[in-house]
């Protein structure tokens, strides 16, 4: 955690009649959004240069000639700023009719309707008719390649989109062509925006709908959706995310800000990777093996059945666990074997290319392709199988005593994966692989979309998520159902709530008990060093 | 004298050789007195120079009018390894602007002597010539007298043995009205699109390459030069208290003599149109004169007994800008005219601010639609509005200078304007008379 | 109902009559003893040498454009020292690219994508960077041009003078649309802004050659000329 320099220069001004103190430095626009100003913009974003060049932003500043861009004027001590008086207000007011000139008013077709900040900005500051007669001039529709639709007509030319490839992505891809009223934004003829993993940021950045997802096109309303706040699974860079579903499926995920992970981005391959949330056919009952056939029984009835068949059972526990499952999950499971008699686990994951995001290097494309790999390891958990997440299940499949199965789909294990084990138990989501169904007890368990929980990504930070889509039919989040069945076989407490199943985490490694799951909030925090837990005598 | 008339009234200091091919030779320059100023700001100290400039009250000559030696001054402490460099904006391209060609290309030493004069003055080593792609002809004329003054060590490495460097590089441009803006200027000579950046930062802490900078015109700079050499109060005796020294005026228009003339800022306007420029070709009378480039307000023709300077100009409603004078007689179809300029903003415009970027489009296509005699008087209104909305929010004045011949003219020529309107189909089922019938 | 048709729209009688116009260099007024040559100063520019004579002075356009070469390689023999002496002069290489455009299009005679990409990797710049840039300035032809591009100044102090009758003339009598190539390949016409020679109206500016006071009854004169 760096210092606060108690001695930060600061500032005092006035705006809008609140007086308020800030850092020196600070821009007239952020200072009021902090006593609630929210001043219209299109070309300012705090994660990328101010060229003050929309000329929305403009406010009046007592004792200053010409009203003033507050995206790029920094707080003098002693300004009086006012961002709702009439002369601010007419100039915004006429900019937003400017912007209307030329622009197709498609909000019936065009995605970014209910989340628009032209229409938002119009309604609340612009003019109620506008009075061109003059015919529009029409660009039509561009495809720039990878996930990104281009929709020329409806550009504020605010070049988020060019800036954020230049500075952050550094791969000057956007440019903007021709000059003046001919503006328009354009990648160099056929290069387009292929093979950038950062793509789909610019449509993010874009304030209007002309750059939209392909992914997203004409699914769903922005109005329709409901937005949960969460981390992104597939990868160990762990960004935090919104899901954002409609009829209990996720539609789209979008990044959300956390400067100390991935500032306000996040890569392609995560974003469009959430189709596999959304995959039917998922168990929907306990079952129990009966012969050659499951059962489905009640969560009472199996679990009863389960702790009498783990005491029963000799020859120690093996597991294989999915890096998609979360520390809670993963934790519970470990308390489990241990009680067993842990005789080791393997998870087994994707591995693909790293790659760096140059202007904010912390964020990268990691290689590992799932979210919580750092959690299990260091739940005591080993990588096996090679970069395309199969094999790896030998000394699993040779296991002759108790074998746990957490998350992990079994798609290449061989048909008779689990025959040789005294008890088998899959606990998961999908029963599509025949070696699932060797399991002598299926637990449906819920996927990380489905719970409250958390992950531990490559910098060893804890993040939460939260829960977007009900969970199908019988489904329980795995550290609730192993956390009972640890109560059963130990007497113990069962966990009530995350925050108890998230506790227990500190029993299987001391570092988990450094942390405070309210603490962890929506931004995460870093689990403490070993050494530094040691010394602080815990 | 100035070319291609001459008349009585002028003072010949910057276009005495104009029309003297022999001018342009680094012999003929000498022979004619040239590289004494450059000797003599090299045996100066450079913050004498600079005072000189502020005493002299030389503006610069451009259109903006800000004093040059206060805009020396404003250069900050040299500091090793920080280069600073001079700019030369010669990309001239204000409609109804020719004085910079005429410079160029009959006295190119003269704008070499200043170059390496001011670019002493600022502590520069390296002075960049920006000049406007489409002058070859005047380019390669610089080009060829760049060559002869390196070759006799005027410039370069240890100039005439002071031990002063000073290189100047002749940069192109390749057609953009608005990278004759100072900050468009530097980034077009950084190889970015030429558009204007925000003030501040001034040039002056960071301009070109993000380095000091004083970016000056080319007459300001000639005349720099002529002040060192014969001093600022020889420079006082022409022109008024704050509007010091000589000008170059360019003629255009409905004039008997078009061409430039070096008069005093002060010289009465009305004199200077009828007499020194002969009035009208055809002996109408005139209808309006625009008096500093396409930029400044119109001016009826019974608003032209001023002084030609910066003052009064600007207490009439107008500017002096760059003192590019286009003179209109009574068969100017004066809302076809604004149009045509405002097709020309409208063209320029580097489109980074919105009002600009919208608004001159927008102006432009209301003023096509009344010149083809389909507008209404509520267009008129609008235009207003949209000038009003244009001026004073963008980074640069290029939409300032749009709104300026749209508000001018509506302001003075409305009737010009109204008849075309009642031409209007519309208007004429709405009950105008229709002018004419 | 056309302006034209009111009655008024500065007729010749309106614009100022050249005194002398020795082969377009303009009006000379009362400095009629000189020729075509002392006004445009050409004997005192001379031949300028491929590539580029000084390094100051390199990044300009010799005054005798040479054959353009719609083939083969930009950057070599002279045309590579030309660009060497160019980058000399700047900070970065990103200030050359201007000069470096004009160079390309020298050769090319346009812009195309394939030219703009040799230009982008010859300075090191993102390509799309190279296109934004070119595509800015008007000067940049980013089409195949005929082989006299014929520029009209229309703007208001050459308007005022008959510059719309010198654009259409020129349109007939090459058979042209504005902006597009002649059959023959060997013209084309645009209007252009302000050429900085007001005080000669109507400017034309041909390639690198400015014509001078050019009236509508002097276009089979200048085309003549052109030939």
């Amino acid at each position: 955690m760096a210092d606060q320099n108690p001695q930060t220069e600061t500032v005092t001004c006035t705006v809008d009649g609140i007086e308020i103190t800030v850092p020196k430095g600070t821009r007239i626009i952020d200072a009021a959004a902090r006593v609630g100003a929210e001043i219209p913009h299109y070309c300012y974003h705090p994660g990328l240069s101010s060229p003050a060049q929309c000329r929305l932003c403009l406010v009046e500043v007592e004792k200053a000639p010409k009203l003033v861009p507050s995206c790029s004027a920094t707080v003098a001590d002693g300004n009086v700023i006012h961002t709702q008086s009439e002369k601010a207000l007419q100039a915004r007011e006429g900019v937003l009719e400017f912007y209307l000139v030329n622009h197709p008013l498609d909000c019936p077709v065009c995605d970014q309707a209910g989340e628009c900040k032209l229409q938002d900005y119009v309604s609340a500051e612009g003019p109620a008719m506008g009075r061109t007669r003059e015919p529009k001039r029409v660009l039509g529709r561009d495809d720039f390649g990878g996930d990104v639709l281009f929709y020329a007509d409806r550009c504020v030319m605010c070049t988020r989109c060019v800036r954020f490839m230049r500075e952050v992505a550094q791969d000057e891809r956007l440019t903007v062509v021709q000059r003046g009223s001919r503006n328009v934004i354009d990648t160099f003829f056929d290069e387009g925006l292929d093979g950038n993993v950062w793509a789909d940021n610019v449509v993010d950045l874009c304030p209007v709908g002309a750059l939209v997802s392909k992914d997203f096109l004409h699914k769903a309303r922005a109005w329709d959706l409901d937005r949960h706040p969460s981390i992104c699974p597939n990868c160990t860079q762990g960004c935090n995310v919104r899901l954002e579903t409609r009829d209990n499926q996720v539609m789209r995920m979008k990044p959300r800000h956390n400067e100390d992970v991935n500032s306000h981005w996040m890569c392609d391959y995560g974003r469009l990777n959430y189709s596999w949330i959304n995959r039917g056919n998922r168990i929907e009952a306990p079952l129990v093996r009966e012969g050659d056939r499951l059962s489905p029984v009640t969560w009472s009835g199996a679990l009863t059945r389960l702790v009498d068949l783990v005491r029963g059972a000799q020859g120690g526990a093996r597991a294989v666990v999915s890096p998609f499952m979360s520390n809670e999950d993963v934790g519970a499971l470990r308390r489990v074997l241990d009680v067993a008699g842990f005789g080791g686990g393997v998870f087994r994951v994707e591995q693909g290319e790293e790659i760096v995001l140059p202007g904010f290097p912390t964020l990268a494309l990691r290689n590992d392709r799932a979210a919580n790999v750092h959690g299990a390891e260091l739940l005591g958990f080993t990588r096996a199988g090679a970069a395309d997440a199969t094999g790896g299940l030998e000394e699993a499949a040779a296991h002759t005593g108790v074998l746990f199965v957490l998350g992990d789909e079994l798609k290449d294990a061989p048909a008779d994966f689990g025959r040789n084990a005294a008890l088998f138990v899959y606990v998961g989501h999908f029963l599509t692989s025949q070696a699932a169904r060797n399991a002598h007890v299926v637990l449906p368990a819920t996927t990380f979309a489905e719970m409250e929980g958390s992950f531990t990504n490559v910098q060893r930070r804890v993040q939460r998520f939260w829960p977007a889509v009900l969970a199908p039919g019988m489904a329980r989040p795995a550290w609730q159902i192993l956390g009972v069945l640890h109560a059963g076989l130990t007497g113990g407490e069962v966990p009530a709530t995350p925050a108890d199943a998230f506790a227990a985490l500190g029993t299987v490694r001391p570092e988990f008990a450094g942390l405070d799951w309210a603490e962890l909030g929506s931004q995460g925090r870093p689990l403490p060093e070993p050494r530094a837990l040691a010394e602080a005598g815990d | 004298m100035a070319y291609p008339y001459t008349h009585p009234s002028e003072v010949r200091v910057l276009s005495k050789y104009f029309g003297d091919p022999e001018a342009r030779t680094l012999k003929g320059w000498e022979a004619r007195g040239g590289y004494q100023a450059l000797r003599k700001a090299l045996g100066m100290e450079r913050a004498d120079i600079v005072a000189e400039m502020k005493a002299s009250g030389l503006r610069g000559r451009g259109g903006a009018g800000f004093p040059t030696g206060l805009k020396w001054g404003f250069m900050p402490k040299k500091e090793p390894g920080k280069p600073h460099y001079l700019v030369c904006n010669a990309d001239e391209s204000e409609p109804g602007t020719f004085k910079d060609r005429e410079l160029m290309r009959w006295t190119p030493h003269a704008l070499i002597e200043g170059c390496v004069i001011g670019a002493y003055a600022i502590h520069a080593e390296h002075a960049y010539i920006y000049v406007r792609g489409e002058f070859f002809e005047a380019s390669q004329i610089m080009a060829r007298a760049i060559e002869e003054a390196y070759a006799a060590g005027y410039l370069g490495k240890n100039i005439l043995g002071t031990g002063i460097d000073i290189d100047v590089t002749l940069h192109i441009g390749a057609g953009a009205y608005i990278c004759g803006e100072e900050t468009g200027l530097l980034n077009s000579l950084e190889g970015r699109r030429g558009e204007p950046r925000m003030k501040p930062p001034y040039p002056a802490i960071a301009g070109a390459f993000g380095k000091p900078t004083a970016v000056n015109n080319v007459e300001s700079l000639i005349a720099a030069a002529h002040i060192v050499l014969n001093g600022a109060d020889w420079y006082r005796q022409w022109g008024t208290e704050k509007s010091v020294g000589t000008k170059l005026f360019c003629v255009s228009g409905h004039v008997k003599r078009p061409g430039n003339y070096e008069v005093p800022l002060g010289f009465n306007f009305k004199e200077f149109i009828y007499d020194v420029c002969g009035g009208t070709p055809s002996g109408r009378p005139v209808k309006a004169v625009i008096p500093g480039g396409s930029s400044v307000p119109i001016l009826t023709a019974d608003e032209l007994d001023i002084g030609m300077d910066y003052e009064a100009m600007a207490a009439a409603g107008t500017m002096l800008g760059c003192g590019s004078v286009i003179v209109m007689d009574d068969t100017t179809n004066i809302v076809k005219q604004v149009r045509r300029m405002v097709d020309f903003y409208a063209h320029e415009s580097c489109g980074q601010c919105t009002p600009c970027r919208e608004g001159t489009a927008w102006a432009a296509k209301i003023l096509r639609r009344i010149e083809n005699g389909r507008g209404t008087e509520e267009d008129l209104d609008t235009l207003m509005d949209i000038s009003d909305k244009m001026s004073g929010k963008t980074i640069c004045v290029l939409s300032d200078a749009a709104a300026a011949p749209i508000t001018s003219s509506i302001q003075k020529f409305r009737d010009d304007y109204l008849a075309l309107i009642r031409r209007n189909p519309m208007a004429a089922a709405a009950g105008f008379a229709v002018a004419g019938d | 109902m056309s302006a034209e048709k009111l009655g008024f729209d500065s007729p010749p009688e309106s614009w100022p009559v050249a005194q002398q116009n020795p082969g377009f260099a303009g009006d000379t007024g009362e400095f009629a003893q000189l020729t075509d040559d002392e006004v445009r100063g050409l004997s005192y520019v001379g031949l300028r040498p491929e590539d580029g004579g000084h390094a100051a002075v390199a990044g300009t356009m010799p005054y005798q454009v040479p054959p353009k070469k719609p083939e083969g390689p930009l950057f070599e023999g002279p045309y590579a020292d030309r660009l060497e002496k160019i980058l000399s002069r700047y900070p970065d290489r990103q200030a050359a690219l201007l000069p470096a455009l004009h160079l390309a299009q020298e050769l090319r005679g346009h812009l195309s994508p394939e030219t703009m990409d040799e230009v982008a990797e010859a300075l090191q710049l993102p390509p799309a960077y190279v296109r934004g840039v070119a595509t800015f300035y008007t000067m940049y032809n980013l089409g195949p041009v005929g082989k006299y591009l014929i520029q009209v100044c229309t703007n208001i102090s050459c308007n005022l003078c008959g510059a719309d009758r010198v654009m259409e003339a020129l349109l007939d009598a090459t058979g042209t649309e504005a902006g597009e190539r002649s059959a023959d390949g060997l013209y084309t016409v645009i209007e252009a802004e302000c050429l900085g020679a007001c005080g000669f109206p109507t400017a034309v500016q041909v390639n690198d050659r400015y014509y001078e006071n050019v009236r509508p009854e002097d276009v089979p004169n200048l085309l003549e000329l052109l030939r």
